[in-house]
């Protein structure tokens, strides 16, 4: 019961951070980070892919809501969610089977940063192209997502060293 | 059965997710396509009041520019005034005129204060929210205009709230003509830089330069005309070559907006309406 109280002082913080600050934020006009996947990234690696899904679902239509752009970010967070086991598996060596927070205690520094890197890369590319698609220009894109991407990583490092120091 | 079952139980991952994605898709289409519900915007009460509360504070921020911005504008239209009245005393020698015509350029037109509370200017279609909405006199198909020139139409409306199409997203189209020559076009937006629209089908025996100023046109029931909207800043043939398509550098500076005005127009459902009519029974 705490366990989910908890939780959800989580999401509205992040939802909040995301769209009263980070969404403001257009670094040159590309690059938008997207600091509220670190609440997916956060979960027990042993968290079942429903939940986990259900959690994304709604964080993402909560985003969704403030930024009208009702289904895209839900679209996204879901299938990041989806893919995140398959992606956890990959990057570490970890047992699955055991019970653990990823950051970088769990993981060490290499695998948490190539976990992050292929959620954020990821989640920013479809994302953005779902958005581009009414004017399509590749090269925009393209330096969109990887603005974005670098962006969303810094943040979540931050976070996650500002989380450490506790 | 029993097979079937285990069918659904094995894959159950795949189906709760196929489910969410679909119900995503099928709001983002449906949102795109035409007017649905305002629940899932920003018009709808949590995040409505949310982002209220935070434009109470950072509104604060830009009050200096905005007021910079105010004192400028107010200098030029005094100079602009006592140049005016001068002429007009000089012709008739009357002053009651210039009573008149201010009455009779804002006739037929209401103004509402409103505030935008949330903008955004990266995504090809932006939004903008505005704190007031249907209970004070707000209906969809309204212009909004702040104090140097065009903002957007009013999308779409819930009881305090309200849904901008900005210029900056690519479903907004806005006619208008060339302040000197009056020729017409209609402004759409291409993506890219916020400051720079795009009038297109320009007639290409049209009279226009660099620099010259562009308004509305008044032809739609949306603005009067004569509003401001940009000056023009490169010339292009369209792709087909059949007209001019200009480059417009907005009046309107979307990353401070604030304070905004809406104009509605008396008789303008009955001029939508009429027109509606029209168009269908063409089709």
């Amino acid at each position: 019961m705490i366990n989910i109280l908890h939780r959800i002082k989580w999401f509205i913080g992040v939802v909040l951070i995301q769209v009263l600050v980070l969404n403001q934020m257009h670094i040159y006009g590309y690059a938008t980070p997207f600091f509220y996947i670190y609440f997916i990234l956060k979960f027990n690696s042993k968290t079942s892919s429903n939940e986990l899904m259900a959690w994304a679902f709604a964080l993402g239509i909560t985003i969704d809501m403030f930024s009208n752009t009702p289904g895209m970010n839900a679209a996204v967070a879901t299938s990041l969610a989806f893919v995140r086991t398959p992606l956890l598996r990959l990057v570490t060596l970890r047992d699955m089977d055991e019970s653990f927070l990823p950051g970088i205690d769990t993981l060490g520094m290499s695998s948490f940063f190539r976990y992050v890197l292929l959620t954020s890369s990821f989640f920013c590319t479809f994302l953005l192209l779902i958005d581009t698609f009414s004017f399509f220009d590749l090269g925009k894109l393209v330096l969109r997502v990887l603005t974005s991407t670098v962006a969303t990583i810094i943040c979540i490092f931050c976070a996650e060293s500002i989380g450490r120091k506790k | 059965m029993r097979n079937l079952l285990d069918f659904f139980l094995k894959y159950h991952n795949w189906f709760l997710f196929i489910l969410l994605e679909v119900i995503s898709f099928a709001l983002l289409f449906q949102f795109n396509n035409y007017q649905g519900s305002a629940f899932f915007t920003s018009s709808n009460r949590v995040a409505g009041s949310v982002y209220e509360a935070a434009n109470q504070v950072t509104g604060y921020f830009y009050l200096k520019s905005i007021n910079d911005d105010l004192a400028q504008k107010n200098v030029e239209l005094e100079l602009q005034i006592e140049r005016l009245r001068e002429q007009l005393a000089d012709l008739t020698n009357d002053t009651s005129d210039i009573e008149r015509l201010k009455k009779e350029s804002l006739a037929g037109y209401k103004l509402y204060k409103a505030k935008v509370i949330n903008n955004s200017l990266t995504f090809a279609d932006n939004y903008i929210t505005l704190d007031k909405g249907e209970k004070d006199g707000i209906r969809s198909e309204m212009g909004v205009v702040d104090g140097n020139g065009v903002v957007g139409i009013v999308y779409m409306t819930s009881d305090h709230y309200s849904i901008v199409i900005p210029v900056l997203n690519s479903k907004s189209s806005i006619s208008c003509k060339i302040k000197r020559s009056d020729y017409f076009g209609f402004l759409k937006w291409e993506g890219g830089a916020s400051q720079y629209a795009v009038v297109k089908d320009m007639p290409r025996h049209s009279l226009f330069s660099l620099g010259d100023t562009v308004v509305t046109s008044g032809h739609s029931a949306v603005f009067p005309s004569g509003i401001p909207v940009g000056t023009v800043e490169d010339i292009a043939d369209s792709h087909d070559g059949l007209s001019y398509s200009l480059k417009v550098k907005l009046f309107t500076d979307f990353g401070k907006l604030n304070d905004v005005r809406v104009i509605a127009k008396k008789g303008q459902e009955e001029q939508g309406t009429l027109e509606k009519r029209v168009k269908r029974g063409h089709k």
